[in-house]
Order: C-alpha cells, then structure tokens, then sequence
C-alpha cells in the first residue's frame, strides 16, 4: 500500500544523502522552494498537497522563522508521527487539514504485534476495540437463541458455531478499515511511510534507514500486552493472539480481572468454550464501581464462567498430551487448550531512540507528557497509549486533535479528562461516566445514591437471570450528577447521551424533568426519584439509611 | 394565585373533607395515567378509590383491566412482540458470523402468544398490589359521573353503588378507531392484533402512524407477507421528513410492501381470505387486515355531557395547564385528554395532578422536549424539533448535522441497513434543538440525549463529550461539520 502512495521515491538514496547533508534548503528564501521542493521527487506528488494550500503553509513557517535568531531551518514535514493508530492517524489528518505537511510511518500490517509488525488502524482497529466487539457481536447469539425460545423460536438442533467462519469474516473486515483508514490519510494528504520509526534526533526520525527531518515529531506508538515472566509463559496466549487463534479453545483459563480478561471470559463463554478467571482479588474490574464489580461477576457466572479468585499464576505446564495446567498459589487445575494472559498492557517504548534524545518516561515506560502532550523534547510530542493516561481510543482522538490545534491552527488546546465515559463489553456490558461512588464520597463527602436493579422485560419473557444495575451518584450539595454505571443489555448505547448530560454539569433534578422513552432500560435513569442511601460525612445533617427506606416506601 | 390559595385552603382542612365526602379522589380508570395520579394522591394522604373494568386483553366498553392500554393491549405486549419479531433477522444475521443454523427454525406463534398474556397478567397484579401498597381503594366495574362531587359505579353483578369524592379524575384513556369502510368489520384493530389465535401469513396493514409501522415490523420480522398502505408519500406524519424516508426504506429492505398514497375501499370475505381491494383498484388477499388509523378518547359512557364537562371536536376531555376540566372538581389525564398520548407523558400528568391538588404545588407538566420513540424494526426515536419544526420556529439559521453510517454489526452480517442520526441546531445559540435517529438501539440511546435537550445543552456541550466506543451512540458526540445551513429569514406563512 505504501508503494502505491510513491513512496520507493522518497527512500532512494540520494533523497536520504541529501535529507542528511542539506540541513538548510538549497534556496531558503526562494518563495517557491517548498512548492518546488516535493516536484524533485516526482511521485511525491501522489501525496503532496494541492499546490495553493502548501504554498500558504509554507509562507507561514517562514514568516515564523523570521522571528527567530537562529536561521531558519527547512525541514521535511512539518510534522512527522511515529504509529498510525487512532491517535497518530487523527493527529497527522487534522494537522494536515490545517496545512501542515506531514507524514506518518507505521510498521507493516499483522493481526498479531511485535516490534516488526503493526498496521495502519493501530491496536483499535486490528487487534482491539473493533475485532474485540465482532466476537462479541459473534459470542452474543448463543445468548440469543436461548433467549429467543422464551419469544417462540424453536431450533431443530442445537445451534453449533464455527470459529474459521468468524475469524476469517473478521479479518476481512479489519483488513477493509486499514485500508479505509490509509485512505483517509492519503485524501488529507498525509505521507504514509512504513517501516519502523525511530528518534535520531529532536527533529530526526529514521525508518529503517531512511532519514526524516521534521519540526516537530509524534510520538502514537501506542501499547502491547504483558505478560508476566513464570515458567512457561511461551504457552501462554495475549489478547492479540485470542482474537486470531487457528481454532476455538475447548477449555481456556482467563488470567486477568481486567476489562480485556473479562471482555474475553464472555466471547469464548459465549461461543461455548468452557471458561476459567483466574483473579488475584476477589472481584473483577479493579477501580469500577463496587457495585458495578460485584453485580458483573455475579451476571458472567450465572452465564456460566468459572471464576478463581484470589489466585495468582505461577507456572504454566504442557503435558504430554499438549493440554496446559495453570499452577496458582492454591493448586493447579489442568486440562486447558489454551491460557491467556490479560494481565495489563505496556506502552511501546523500547527500541524508538528516546533515551538518545532525552524524552523522558515514567518508571511504567510511559511517556511523560505535559498537558499539551508535550514530552521533556519541546519539538517531540505523544499521545494515546503511550503516554497511558486514559488508554482509551476517543480519547487518543481527543488528544490527537487537541495537538493539531495546539500547534497548526494556533489554538493551544488540552485535552479534557473530565467525565470521560467508557465501556466494558462483557457480556451483559458495563458503561460508566464520572465517578465511582468511592471516589465521590471521597472527593465531595456528601453524596445521594440512586441505584435500580431489576429485570429487563426481555428477561421476564425468555426466563433467563438477566438483570440489570443501574446507579446514578448526586453531590448532595449541588444536585449535580458526578457519577452515572449501568451494567446490563445495551448499557454503552444508553450512557452515551447521558455522558453529554453528566459533562454538561446537569443536576438530578435535570434529569427528573425528562420524560421517559417507554418501554426502555434507558427510562429507568429519568425516573429514580428516592435515593437509595444518603452518604454523609457529617451524620447530623443527613438520614440514616433505615430513616430514607422507610420513606421510600412507594 | 388564585389557584394556588384554593389548594392551600383545601389542604389546611382535612378534617372537613372526612366529614363531607367518602373520597378526596376518585379515579376513573386505571390505566398509567390513573394509578400513578392515584398512588401518589395517597402518598400526599389523600383518600383514594379507583375504579377500572374486568380485565381482558381485547378493550369495548365494558372491558378493560388494571394497567390500561400501556399494560394490556399497547407499549409492553407490542414491545415483546417486537423482541420476538427482531430474533428473524438475528438469526439471519447470525450465520455470517459463524453460527451454523438449521435452513428451517420454527417460529411458534401460540406459545409468544401464551407468555405474552402471562407477562400481561402478571404485571396486572403488579398495578393491583401498588394500588393496595399505596392505601387506594381499588372497585371493579364501570364509573360513571354522576355529579360534580359524585361517582356511580356499576359493579360486575349490575348492582350500582355511589360514592362522593372530592375531586374526581378521568383517566379511561382511548381506543382504536375503524374507518367507515366497507366490509370494516372484517378488519382488526391494535387490540385484537396483540391477541390473535394464529400468526396470519398474509397480513395488510392500514395506516401510516406508529402502530402501523410497529405492527408491519412485527409481523413481517415473524415470516408474514405485509403490505402497508397508507395516504401520504411517507409514513409517520410529524416526525422528521429525512427519518420518515429512512422508516420507509428500511420497511421495504425487510420486505413489507409499502404503498404510499394508497387506501382501503372494500374489504370481502372469500374461501380464500379477505379481499382487500385499494383506491388504484388493485385487489389483494390476506389472512389479516389491520386498522391503525388511530384511536378515540373513551368519554362516550362517562355520563359527562350531564355534569357538562367540555369535550373537544375529537370527543376528548378539554382541560387546562393543570389538568382540570370545566367542572373545578373534575380533572383528566392521559390519553382521554388528547395532548401527548404516551404512556410517560400520562405519569408525568398524574404526577402533576397529585401534587397540584395533593401536594400543595401547582405544578404544569412540560410538553417541551419529550422524546418518543417507534418500535419499528430497526426502531426510530426523536426528541426536541424535527428539521422541518426548526426551520419554523427558529429566528436565526438553522444548522443541520447528520450521520449516515453501516452499523459495524452489518460488516460482517452483511445486512444492508444504514443507521442515521441528526442533530438540529440554532445557528445563533449554538443549542441543539431535535435529534433524531433511526437505527438499533435508537430508543435506549435517545433517552440521555433527551436528558441533554431538556436542559438546553449546546452542539459544543456535545462536540466536548468523548465518546464510547466503539458504539453507534458515539456519532452523536462526533458529528463535527454541519451537512447544511438553512438560513434565517425564510418566507414563513403567517407573517
């Protein structure tokens, strides 16, 4: 693909030999020379701006220049960014969008990462977010045909499911958005380039030999799964590896009470493989609501996952037959086709020459950025995952866009972490917007808890255990909702529109004044009128909880 | 004020009111509307009595049930046939994501049927036992006004019984109409559709209002044969023209023939079935005919002509801002009043009635900003001014956002559906003024956008939301250039 876009032009020697030698354009102040510039390399064209706008761009960089006391100096791009994943690809349109030239490089595509492969779309598009919620889309109709015989359907034979169908389906569709996703960059006029980048120097960046000089450098590289080094690690599998396995687990162990570890029990569960959780706490989804934590864990085992909590791994064993045993601080249990790892990710940092030029990294490897996604390199900057903020896709979007504007359209912009929604898709899914209630009564003290829990009109037909948990969390000072969790059927769908209400600062009675849409999950978060406790920090001013349920009494 | 000193007064005497009458309320019908008016009048400390109908599933004027149209024969049975209805195309899609199923899945009829009047039974006792929970007196048979201050209820053995209240309220709701067309007594309505012995294989709807569409989708979404026949270009009239023309499409993309600008002159029973012949003169076989050609307020049997309580062109309860009809003493609800008939809208009404008579705070309900939705399949949901309504009713330009997309479902299904979403905005204030969607989910993604509306939130408000994904409610939040600008100062009629 990056053929085609002309690039075997760029990467010809001279071009390399002469990126090297001539750190000042050969006619600096010749109004034409970057207009003229890309036409020495011919099929730079194919990805060059339309002639007016790099004309105006460049009028600017100099005008900027002439400013400065040092002679101005010439570069390649305006921007080049190492990883086109979400944030790297928004960065690199948007900056062009606003007239920067810019290129990208990203290593070539796999389903599976390594310091050699990757591919345009990054972890969300190839091995994260989107091929993620196709098997989950896929592992959800086994739940749905049991659920559609409560509504009258009746199947002959047990519906069977075939892995190779699903995954080649998959990888079908991840190939067409990579290449949707080249596209985009190509129609903004980004250069792709693949390749491995890495850092040479604060305006330096070498892709496998071909030297790049730009003014300034993004760092969207993004993160890899980790797992942790016991014997027999090699056996085990990461997440990149369990949305492209040859053949459906017969019996797989989970290791992991993270979202990915729990997205991953409800796929394979789903498809019917016969689930194990290994957890070292004793509930899924550290940091989520407690609430929220135990009302999943209860849901994903009456579908029927196995969980072991308060177990940490430590050896995994083939035997002869090639079944694998996990070996935990309680026992081993043996017989697994397969044991994955979804014990946390690490962002890319090795090998891509930041020691060299000084970015500096947090003890995790992550790179440190100020609020503008600036590095300790005022010329090198980073966004997404490997700056693990909030490893989020929207939000590498918003951090890509937020760095176009700071430094392209003159707009310093930082991106805003508040009230920042997101989704677990296990199965039921889990959304959230704001705080927990932990960290609401730690940060306000005083705080209304509105919580539902009940059965889906869908359960009461099919008769399966579906629930669902709803809990709406209020300062008591200011009747602002800061905190809103749903766990059930199509929760991310639902808090999205409340994510807009809860940012927007709006209260409870807010919420109140909003007519329902009947017959909705969704009507119940317009319709909690009694809290179900009131937390107070100072018990004289509130009820205590036997006081609020006495007049709840509806 | 005048108002409010009323109520202030009559609250300060409740001792009086013992002494006079046997009710401080008396509700007619207990359908959404009337139970929560009722429980929450109660909860205020008001006495209350209820009376409603025998249960049964199909309405006249002697049956009817606890629960109301909304329980019975309206938003929870059609919505669980909705489910059972959308499993068809789950199933279809299920293949292309490795499932392998048989060619033929039974779909049996008779047994939804069963469970649905389970569930209906079920949530009858529901309503009964808040009713009782509540300390409402609960009366089966038929109310009628007698006088301003006094009921009269017929109970099931013929027996009549009087009782004084206070206030009394209506809330009998409304039933489905049948045009005047020839051989109309072969024909069904909502009501008998949610109850039929057997699926039709052939079913004609006519109609082009919700319930029309609602039951297209069911019945085709079981394996029926459906032609839709209704008077205008699009159906769904009031809704967002560009959404209307998506309802339209996707109807025909799972197979209901649609036959706009089209209507009903004669139906004919024959060996084979109803013969249905149209205004183009095309004739027409099916097993079921339906009429969604909308619904009348129940007030014919309610004696109120003889206590003169003002009724509308359209035979419904007139009432002001507060819900009181004429008669001071007598108010009504819900959809026997004809304002917005959705079922939240009836609570919201009954809420306000309580605590406007009961509670001591004359409360209006707001009919600014309610969203709604339509269980077609894939369902519709709107909240806030349609495209149309905006252009109308805004002073400045009129920003339209839209978004038309492939649900990441359909990649690999295959299905060929797109969702679209659009957001109106005020070109001067920046707020958002409708939103509209037609997609999977439409109805529960609605609801917090409606949240947002409700409150004035701003396009900007939006834009900084982030969103979650990877979902289809994400588009709303990331709807960055506007699809067109309509500018201010178009010709409007009435200037």
């Amino acid at each position: 693909m990056a053929a085609s876009l002309g690039t075997p032009k760029l990467s010809s020697p001279t071009f390399q030999n002469l990126c090297k030698k001539c750190k000042f354009p050969i006619k600096p102040f010749s109004s034409f020379s970057h207009y003229n510039k890309p036409n020495h390399f011919g099929s730079f064209n194919s990805f060059s701006h339309p002639p007016t706008r790099s004309y105006c761009r460049r009028f600017t960089t100099r005008a900027d220049s002439t400013n400065v006391a040092e002679p101005p100096r010439k570069y390649d791009f305006d921007l080049f960014t190492i990883g086109a994943g979400s944030g790297g690809v928004r960065a690199s349109r948007f900056a062009a969008n606003f007239g920067a030239s810019v290129a990208v490089c990203e290593l070539p595509f796999a389903t599976v990462s390594s310091d050699s492969t990757g591919g345009v779309g990054g972890t969300c598009v190839l091995r994260g977010c989107v091929p993620k919620k196709l098997l989950v889309y896929a592992s959800k109709y086994s739940h749905e045909f049991e659920e559609s015989c409560g509504f009258g359907w009746n199947y002959a034979a047990e519906p069977e499911h075939d892995w190779s169908t699903l995954i080649a389906n998959k990888n079908a569709e991840i190939q067409r958005l990579a290449g949707i996703y080249k596209n985009t960059l190509k129609n903004a006029g980004v250069a792709l380039i693949e390749g491995r980048g890495k850092i040479v120097d604060p305006h330096t960046v070498d892709v496998d030999g071909k030297i790049y000089s730009a003014k300034n450098i993004l760092i969207s590289v993004g993160g890899r799964p980790f797992i942790p080094d016991i014997p027999g690690s090699e056996y085990a599998i990461d997440s990149d590896a369990a949305l492209d396995l040859p053949s459906k687990p017969r019996k797989i162990a989970i290791v992991g009470g993270g979202y990915i570890a729990v997205e991953f029990a409800g796929i394979f569960n789903g498809l019917k493989s016969d689930v194990h959780v290994f957890i070292r706490q004793k509930k899924v989804l550290r940091g989520f609501d407690e609430e929220i934590r135990d009302f999943v864990g209860e849901q994903m085992l009456l579908r029927g996952i196995e969980f072991h909590t308060e177990e940490s791994p430590q050896a995994i064993i083939k035997s002869s037959d090639g079944s694998l045993s996990l070996k935990t601080n309680k026992g081993t249990i043996d017989g697994f086709s397969h044991i994955m790892f979804a014990t946390g990710r690490k962002p890319n940092t090795k090998n891509l020459g930041l020691e060299t030029v000084g970015v500096k990294l947090t003890e995790n490897g992550a790179i440190e950025v100020d609020e503008y996604s600036q590095t300790s390199v005022p010329s090198i900057w980073a966004v997404g995952d490997v700056t693990d903020r909030i490893n989020l896709t929207p939000v590498a979007l918003m951090e890509g866009g937020a760095l176009a504007k700071t430094l392209f359209a003159n707009k310093p912009t930082k991106p805003e972490y508040s009230a920042v929604p997101s989704a677990v898709f296990s199965q039921p899914p889990i959304a959230q917007v704001g705080l927990t209630e932990e960290q609401a009564i730690k940060e306000y003290g005083d705080v209304d808890v509105h919580t539902a829990n009940f059965r889906p009109l869908k359960a009461t037909l099919s008769g399966l255990p579906d629930r669902i948990f709803m809990k709406l969390i209020v300062c008591a000072k200011t009747n602002k909702v800061i905190g809103l969790h749903m766990c059930g059927e199509d929760s991310p769908e639902i808090i999205q529109g409340f994510a807009v209400a809860v940012k927007a600062g709006l209260t409870k009675a807010d919420f109140d004044a909003t007519v329902g849409i009947h017959p909705t999950a969704a009507e119940e978060l317009v319709t909690m009128r009694t809290p179900t406790r009131k937390v107070r920090r100072t018990p004289s001013e509130g009820k205590t909880d036997s006081e609020i349920k006495s007049t709840a009494g509806v | 004020m005048a108002r409010k000193m009323l109520i202030d007064g009559e609250l300060d005497k409740p001792s009086e009111k013992d002494t006079h009458f046997d009710f401080d309320l008396f509700v007619i019908g207990a359908g959404s509307g009337g139970v929560r008016a009722s429980r929450f009048s109660a909860q205020y400390g008001a006495k209350v009595g209820i009376c409603e109908l025998p249960f049964h599933p199909i309405s006249t004027e002697v049956v009817g049930g606890v629960g109301g149209t909304c329980v019975i024969r309206g938003c929870v049975p059609k919505k669980i046939l909705v489910y059972g209805a959308s499993f068809g195309s789950e199933l279809e899609d299920a293949r292309s994501y490795g499932w392998e199923l048989n060619e033929r899945i039974d779909f049996n009829w008779k047994k939804l049927l069963h469970k649905k009047t389970e569930e209906i039974v079920r949530l009858n006792g529901i309503y009964k036992r808040l009713l009782a929970n509540a300390g409402v007196k609960l009366f089966e048979g038929e109310g009628k006004v007698v006088g301003p201050n006094e009921v009269e209820l017929i109970q099931l053995d013929g027996t009549k019984i009087s009782y004084s209240a206070k206030h009394i309220l209506i809330a009998t709701g409304s039933r489905a109409q049948r045009p005047a067309i020839q051989g109309q007594e072969l024909a069904i309505t909502s009501d008998e559709a949610l109850s039929l012995e057997e699926l039709p294989k052939r079913a004609i709807v006519l109609g082009g209002g919700y319930i029309a569409v609602e039951f297209a989708s069911i019945w085709c979404g079981m394996g029926a044969t459906v032609d839709l026949f209704f008077r205008k270009e699009l159906p769904l009239r009031g809704f967002d023209d560009e959404v209307r023309a998506v309802v339209a499409r996707n109807l025909e993309g799972r197979g209901v023939n649609v036959h706009p600008r089209t209507t009903l002159t004669e139906l004919v029973k024959t060996e084979d079935g109803i013969k249905v012949r149209t205004d183009h003169g095309e004739e027409l076989l099916a097993d079921v005919v339906l009429f969604a050609t909308g619904r009348a307020p129940n007030t014919k049997r309610l004696n109120l002509e003889a206590v003169g309580v003002e009724l509308d062109k359209n035979g419904a309860v007139k009432v002001d801002d507060y819900s009181r009809t004429n008669i001071p003493t007598i108010w009504a609800i819900g959809d026997v009043t004809d304002r917005m008939n959705l079922t939240p809208v009836a609570l919201m009404e009954g809420t306000y009635f309580a605590k406007t008579v009961f509670g001591g705070q004359p409360s209006k309900p707001d009919y600014s900003n309610v969203p709604c939705a339509v269980f077609c399949i894939p369902p519709l949901s709107v909240v806030g001014l349609s495209e149309e309504q905006a252009i109308e009713q805004a002073n400045g330009d009129v920003l339209v956002f839209t978004s038309t997309f492939n649900p990441m479902k359909n990649t690999i299904s295959g299905r060929q559906e797109k969702t679209v979403m659009k957001l109106v905005v005020d070109g001067e204030t920046d707020k958002v003024l409708g939103a509209s969607m037609c997609g999977p989910d439409a109805a529960e993604i609605m609801q917090g956008i409606a949240v947002a509306l409700k409150c004035g939130a701003t396009k900007a408000q939006f834009d900084s939301t982030v969103g979650i994904h990877p979902s289809a409610a994400e588009e709303f939040v990331t709807m960055r250039s506007v699809t067109r600008r309509i500018a201010a100062g178009k010709p409007k009629t009435n200037l």
